[in-house]
C-alpha cells in the first residue's frame, strides 16, 4: 500500500469515527419534552401535541424519533415520525377509554443507545347511566333475608361490572344490607332500598311485613338413597292454621356424618330449590328454614356400588409412533361376520393402520395406508362400511384435508380419492354421516363434503360462526343433528337434516328437544339450533346424551387442557387436566351446565356414550366408565359413580409403561380404546366378586 | 524440484491462509421446525455441523402451532418467532438468544409469518400470511415494538403475503403477497405503503389476464414467495414461485431490470453480504441454485438431502450458505451447508420435521 492511500484510509476512518461521535448522543443525555405533558380526552376526541427530543440543557437533539400510539386500536398518531431536527407536532386521536399513552422512541441503530418515553392519555369510560335491580321483591317478611343484585349500564348502552355498587336502605332498623347484598329485613315499616354507583343512583321501594309463618314443613322424595342420587325435598312454610305461606323465602342447609371415619367429610350438594346429592356415604340432616323456624329431615346415603372390574380381552401394540383415534366395524361382502378397527398416527408418518379383530384376543394389522402427512388425526367409517376417511396435517405441500378409502376390503384399502381444496390449514377431526363428510377444516369452520360418489367428492355446504376470533375443533352427528365443539364458543347443535318427522320417528323426536326444533336445515344449509359458551375457553368434545333414566337431554362437553404442556414431543408423559361438563339442553333456549366429571390430576379427551352409560378417554388418567344414569348434579367423580377405570400401559408402547387415552367405542359387547401411548385395546366390564361377563 | 518444492510450501500455506478463517470460526444458526413445534440452534464449524440445542416452542400441546419465520434482532440479543396457528389466531414469540428462554408473546393476525427487526426504526415487521384463507382475503403487515411486544399497526397489503424484509438501512419494508402477484413498499417510519409492482411480465388489471382457476380461486401466475435485497439496497430480488424465476428490481426506478430463469418452485432467496452471490431455494426438485449476480448466470445447483427446500441464510462473511430442507411425512427435516466457494454441499444436520425458518444469530472465532 503506497502512502497516499494509506493516508486516504486514515483521513476516510477519521471522518467516520467523528461524524459518528458527533451525530450519536450518549443515549443518557437525550430526553423528551411533552407539550402538554399530558391529555384527557373523550373516546373520538383528538388533541395536538407537541413532542421534542432534547440534549443536555434543552438542545435540539437533531435527530429524528417515531411516535406510535401502544396497543394497535387504541390511539391513532399523525405523523408518525418527527422531523429532522427531532420535532412533531402529533395529532393525536383515541379510540378506547382506559389509561392509553402516547409512546415515544428516539432512533438509532444500536438497541441500547434508543431513548424512549411515553406520555399520559386518559381516555374516561363513559359515564355511568343508569342502574337496574336484577329483581323486583318489594315485599319481606320480617326475620327473613334476601340477596339483591343489580346491573349497571353506561351511556354507550354497556354493562359495566363496577365493583363498588353499594346498597343502602333509608332505615337500617327495619331492613339493613350485609356486605354482601342480602338484604335482612329485621321490623315491620317501609324503607327505600337504594343501589347506588358514583353518583348514579336507582330506587324502589320495599315494605317489611310481619311474618305469618309460624312453622315449618319438609319432606323428601326418599329416605334412604345412594351417593349420587339426587334427593329431593319440598319445604313448607306454614301460618297458622297450616296455611302454607307460598312467598316466604325458605334456605336450605345440611350436616352430616360420614360413614367411613372421624374428620372424614361428609360431602355434598344442596341447592336452594331443595335438591341435594350426597358424595360420601352416611347419615345426612337435611335443614329448611324461613324467618326463625326450621324442620329438619335425616337421610341415610348408601355407598353407589356400582364398581366392576375390567378385563383385559386383547390389545394391538403400536411400539413406534404415536397413536390417535379408532373407529370399530363390521365387515361386509365377503368379511361379512368379521370385525375391523382402524388407528390413526399422530407426529408420524402418516401411516394409518387396518385391524382384523375379529378375535379381539388377536387383534392382527392387516393393512396400512400411507399419505403425505405428519398426522393422520382422526379416521372414520361410513355407517355402511363401505368408505373410509382419514384426515392429513403436516402435508409436505401443504395440502392437507382429508383422503377417501375404499375399506369395503380392510385387508386390500383403496385410495379412492382426496379432497383438499381450500383445506390447507389442516383437517382435524371429520365425521361421515349419510354420504356426507364433516370435516373440521383450519379449526375455523366446518366444511360439508357430499361423497354419494366418493371418487368425486363436492363440497355442498360451509358451517362457520360468526364470533370474533372463533376455533372450533370437532364435530359429531348424531340423528342428523350436528354438535361441534368450540373452545371458548362452545357446544353448537346445528341441524343438518333432522330425521324424517313421520309417526316411526315420533317418539325420539319427542325426547330430543333439539330434534324437535330441526326440519329446516340440510348439509348444504346447515342451520343453527342452540348453543353454549364455554367461558374457560378448553371445550374440546361434544356428545349429546339422552338419558334413559330421566328423558333429560344434555350435550356432554369434554375440555382438553395441557397447562404443564405436551410430554409426546420430549418422549415423556403428559399432565393434562379437564373434564367432562354435563349441559343440560332440555330447554334449549337455557342450557345449563349441572354436573361435572372430573378425575382429579387427569385430563379429558373423547368420549362416547352408550346408554346411561359415559366411556371416557381420559389421558394419563386411563380409561374410564362412569354411570351416568338418573338426575345428574354435582361432582359425578366424588359421588362413587365410577364403574371402572383401566390403566393402559405397555412396556413396549411408543412411551413405555405410560397411559395415555385417546378415544374409545363400545362395539358388540365389549369397549375398544386407543392409547397413543400403545395403540388399541379391547376390554370387557365384569362384575367386582365374579368372573361373570357383563355387557 | 527444490523451487517446486517451494512452490508447493507456499501453495499450502496460501491455503491455509485463506480457508483457517472459517476453519476457526463457529457460525450459529436458529432454524424453525414447523411440524415438530421446535426450533434447533445449530453450529457449524467450518466442517461439520452439530445440533447444540432443540427448543419446544409454543402453547398448544396436542396441535401443531407450526413455527415459521424467525429471526434475529440487529444486536443479535433476542430471536422472534412467528408461530402460526393459535386459537385461530397466530402469534410472535420473542426469546433471549443463548439462554433462550421466552420473553413474551403477542397475538398478530393468521398465520404470521416472515419477520424482521428493523435496525433504523427498532421496531419488527411481520406479514400475516393467512396461509389457509379463502385466497381472496387481502392480509396484512403487523408492526411490533419489540421492547413492549405490543402490536402497534397493521398495514393492509395483498393476498397471502409471505416473504418480506427490509433495506439493510432498516428505512423501506418489502413484502410480497403471492395471491396478488405484487411488491409492496413500506415506508418503515411513517408505516404506510409507499409504491406497489407487480412482479409479472405485465401489469395486472385486477388480477385479470395472467390468472388461472383452481377451484374457485383465481390465482395470478407468479405466485411470488420473497423478496431479498442486495446489500448496497439499490436492488431487491423477488421469487415468483409460479413462473420459476427470480426478477430483480431497481429499487430507485422501481422497475424490473433482469429475470432469471430458475428450475422449478424456486421459494426463497438470499444475496449474500460481498453482493456477489445469490442463493436460491428450488423447492420443487429438492435443490439450492448459486447465482452470480454480475453475470446473472447460476453457477450450481446443489442437491439437497430432503425433498423439500425451503429456506436460505447466508453467513455475513460470505463463505456459507445454511438452507432448510422440510422432507415428507416423519423425515426429520435438514440444515444443509453449502460452501460458497467450492459451491458443495459441506454438511447437513437432522433436526425436527418440516425445517422452516431460518435465521443467522453470530461467529465466533
Amino acid at each position: 500500500m503506497r502512502l497516499s492511500q494509506v493516508f486516504i484510509v486514515v483521513t476516510f476512518s477519521a471522518t467516520i469515527l467523528f461524524s459518528q461521535e458527533e451525530s450519536e448522543e450518549p443515549s443518557d443525555s437525550l430526553y423528551f419534552q411533552f407539550a402538554p405533558d399530558s391529555l384527557y380526552l373523550e373516546v373520538g376526541d383528538s388533541a395536538v401535541v407537541t413532542i421534542r427530543l432534547l440534549k443536555n440543557e434543552g438542545e435540539s437533539a437533531n435527530s429524528p424519533f417515531y411516535i406510535h400510539g401502544g396497543e394497535r386500536g387504541t390511539v391513532s398518531v399523525y405523523p408518525r415520525i418527527s422531523d429532522s431536527t427531532g420535532v412533531a407536532n402529533v395529532l393525536v386521536k383515541v379510540y378506547r377509554p382506559g389509561d392509553l399513552s402516547l409512546n415515544v422512541r428516539s432512533i438509532s441503530t444500536k438497541r441500547l443507545d434508543r431513548v424512549s418515553d411515553k406520555m399520559p392519555v386518559t381516555v374516561p369510560y363513559p359515564p355511568l347511566a343508569r342502574i337496574e335491580f336484577d329483581q323486583s321483591t318489594t315485599q319481606l317478611y320480617e326475620g327473613t333475608s334476601v340477596q339483591f343484585i343489580a346491573k349497571v349500564f353506561d351511556e354507550a348502552g354497556l354493562t359495566r361490572n363496577e365493583t363498588d355498587l353499594t346498597f343502602v336502605t333509608t332505615n337500617s332498623s327495619i331492613a339493613e344490607f350485609d356486605d354482601f347484598g342480602n338484604l335482612n329485613a329485621k321490623s315491620t315499616g317501609r324503607v327505600r332500598v337504594t343501589a347506588q354507583v358514583d353518583n348514579v343512583t336507582s330506587s324502589i321501594n320495599v315494605r317489611v311485613v310481619k311474618n305469618p309463618v309460624r312453622g315449618m314443613e319438609l319432606s323428601s322424595s326418599s329416605g334412604e338413597v345412594r351417593t349420587g342420587d339426587v334427593v329431593h325435598f319440598n319445604a313448607k312454610a306454614l301460618a297458622r292454621g297450616s296455611r302454607e305461606v307460598e312467598d316466604a323465602p325458605i334456605y336450605y342447609s345440611y350436616t352430616g356424618i360420614a360413614d367411613y371415619g372421624i374428620g372424614l367429610p361428609a360431602a355434598g350438594q344442596m341447592s336452594q330449590d331443595g335438591r341435594f346429592v350426597a358424595e360420601t356415604s352416611g347419615l345426612y340432616t337435611i335443614y329448611a328454614s324461613s324467618g326463625g323456624y326450621s324442620a329438619q329431615k335425616t337421610i341415610k346415603v348408601v355407598p353407589r356400588e356400582v364398581t366392576r372390574k375390567v378385563e383385559l380381552v386383547g390389545y394391538g401394540l403400536v411400539p413406534d409412533v404415536f397413536t390417535s383415534d379408532l373407529w370399530i366395524w363390521p365387515g361386509i361382502g365377503k368379511h361379512e361376520g368379521k370385525d375391523f378397527a382402524v388407528t390413526g398416527t399422530w407426529g408420524a408418518d402418516g401411516n394409518t393402520y387396518f385391524w382384523d379383530v375379529t378375535d379381539p384376543k388377536n387383534m392382527i394389522t392387516i393393512d396400512t395406508v400411507k399419505v403425505d402427512a405428519r398426522t393422520v388425526n382422526d379416521v372414520k367409517i361410513s355407517e355402511d362400511g363401505t368408505v373410509g376417511v382419514i384426515t392429513r396435517e403436516g402435508a409436505s405441500n401443504r395440502k392437507n384435508g382429508f383422503v377417501i378409502l375404499d375399506v369395503s376390503d380392510p385387508y386390500n384399502v383403496d385410495i379412492l380419492s382426496t379432497f383438499n381444496d381450500d383445506m390447507t390449514g389442516g383437517v382435524h377431526n371429520t365425521f361421515v354421516y349419510d354420504n356426507h363428510v364433516y370435516a373440521v377444516n383450519n379449526g375455523r369452520k366446518y366444511d360439508i363434503i357430499n361423497i354419494e360418489d366418493p371418487s368425486n367428492p363436492h363440497r355442498v355446504g360451509v358451517y362457520e360462526l360468526k364470533t370474533p376470533g372463533h376455533s372450533i375443533h370437532d364435530v359429531w352427528i348424531v340423528d342428523g343433528i350436528a354438535y361441534s365443539s368450540n373452545w371458548a364458543d362452545g357446544v353448537h347443535a346445528v341441524d343438518v337434516g333432522g330425521i324424517a318427522y313421520n309417526e316411526r320417528n315420533m317418539p325420539m323426536i319427542q325426547a330430543n328437544p333439539l330434534l324437535a326444533r330441526a326440519g329446516k336445515g340440510s348439509p348444504s344449509n346447515p342451520t343453527p339450533i342452540s348453543y353454549k359458551n364455554d367461558p374457560t375457553g378448553r371445550n374440546h368434545a361434544a356428545f349429546p346424551f339422552l338419558s334413559e333414566s330421566t328423558g333429560e337431554f344434555y350435550i356432554i362437553a369434554g375440555d382438553e387442557s395441557f397447562p404443564f404442556g405436551l410430554g409426546a414431543t420430549k418422549k415423556e408423559p403428559s399432565n393434562p387436566r379437564g373434564g367432562f361438563h354435563f349441559v343440560n339442553f332440555t330447554d334449549p333456549d337455557n342450557p345449563e351446565e349441572v354436573a361435572i366429571y372430573q378425575v382429579p390430576e387427569a385430563g379429558s379427551h373423547n368420549l362416547w356414550v352408550k346408554g346411561d352409560t359415559l366411556m371416557a378417554a381420559f389421558y394419563q388418567g386411563g380409561f374410564r366408565i362412569l354411570d351416568i344414569s338418573g338426575e345428574l348434579m354435582g361432582d359425578l367423580y366424588k359421588q362413587g359413580r365410577e364403574i371402572a377405570f383401566f390403566l393402559s400401559s405397555n412396556k413396549e408402547g411408543h412411551l413405555p409403561n405410560a397411559p395415555m387415552v385417546w378415544g374409545t367405542q363400545p362395539y358388540k359387547g365389549l369397549i375398544y380404546f386407543a392409547d397413543m401411548n400403545s395403540g388399541l385395546y379391547a376390554i370387557r366390564l365384569v362384575s367386582i366378586d365374579a368372573k361373570k361377563e357383563t355387557d | 524440484m527444490r523451487r517446486l518444492k517451494r512452490r508447493i510450501n507456499v501453495l499450502f500455506l496460501l491455503t491455509i491462509f485463506l480457508i483457517s478463517p472459517s476453519l476457526g470460526r463457529d457460525y450459529y444458526i436458529y432454524a424453525t421446525a414447523e411440524s415438530e413445534d421446535e426450533v434447533a440452534l445449530v453450529r457449524f464449524d467450518g466442517k461439520k455441523i452439530h445440533v447444540e440445542k432443540r427448543i419446544p416452542v409454543g402453547v398448544w400441546p396436542i396441535e401443531i402451532e407450526g413455527p415459521h419465520g424467525i429471526n434475529v434482532s440487529p444486536d443479535g440479543e433476542y430471536w422472534y418467532l412467528s408461530m402460526a396457528h393459535g386459537i385461530p389466531f397466530g402469534h410472535l414469540y420473542k426469546y433471549r438468544t443463548g439462554s433462550d428462554e421466552l420473553v413474551d408473546r403477542v397475538e398478530l393476525g393468521l398465520f404470521p409469518a416472515t419477520l424482521q427487526v428493523s435496525p433504523a426504526t427498532g421496531l419488527l415487521y411481520v406479514v400475516n400470511f393467512n396461509l389457509h384463507g379463502g385466497h381472496d382475503e387481502v392480509s396484512t403487515v403487523s408492526i411490533v415494538d419489540p421492547e413492549e411486544m405490543v402490536e402497534i399497526d397493521r398495514v393492509e397489503t395483498g393476498i397471502m403475503p409471505h416473504g418480506s424484509r427490509l433495506l439493510n438501512n432498516g428505512l423501506k419494508h418489502y413484502s410480497v403477497a403471492m395471491m396478488s402477484a405484487k411488491l409492496y413498499e413500506l415506508d418503515a417510519m411513517r408505516m404506510e405503503i409507499t409504491r406497489t409492482l407487480s412482479t409479472g411480465k405485465h401489469e395486472m388489471k385486477k388480477m385479470g389476464g395472467m390468472k388461472h382457476k383452481m377451484g374457485d380461486h383465481s390465482m395470478p401466475k407468479e405466485k411470488p414467495t420473497w423478496v431479498y435485497p442486495h446489500p448496497n439496497d439499490k436492488f431487491l430480488y423477488v421469487v415468483n414461485n409460479g413462473t420459476d424465476e427470480v426478477v430483480e428490481v431497481d429499487v430507485e426506478r422501481w422497475v424490473i431490470t433482469r429475470r432469471f430463469q430458475t428450475e422449478k418452485g424456486p421459494y426463497n432467496c438470499e444475496v449474500s453480504r460481498d453482493g456477489k452471490k445469490l442463493v436460491v431455494t428450488y423447492k420443487s426438485v429438492a435443490k439450492t441454485a448459486v447465482w452470480d449476480i454480475d453475470s446473472g448466470k447460476e453457477l450450481a445447483k446443489i442437491k439437497n438431502t430432503r425433498k423439500v427446500t425451503h429456506g436460505v441464510v447466508i453467513s455475513p462473511d460470505s463463505k456459507f450458505a445454511f438452507v432448510s430442507v422440510e422432507g415428507i411425512g416423519s423425515e426429520p427435516g435438514s440444515v444443509d451447508v453449502i460452501d460458497l466457494s467450492s459451491l458443495k454441499l459441506v454438511d447437513q444436520a437432522d433436526i425436527g420435521k418440516q425445517a422452516g425458518g431460518i435465521a443467522f444469530w453470530k461467529m465466533e472465532n
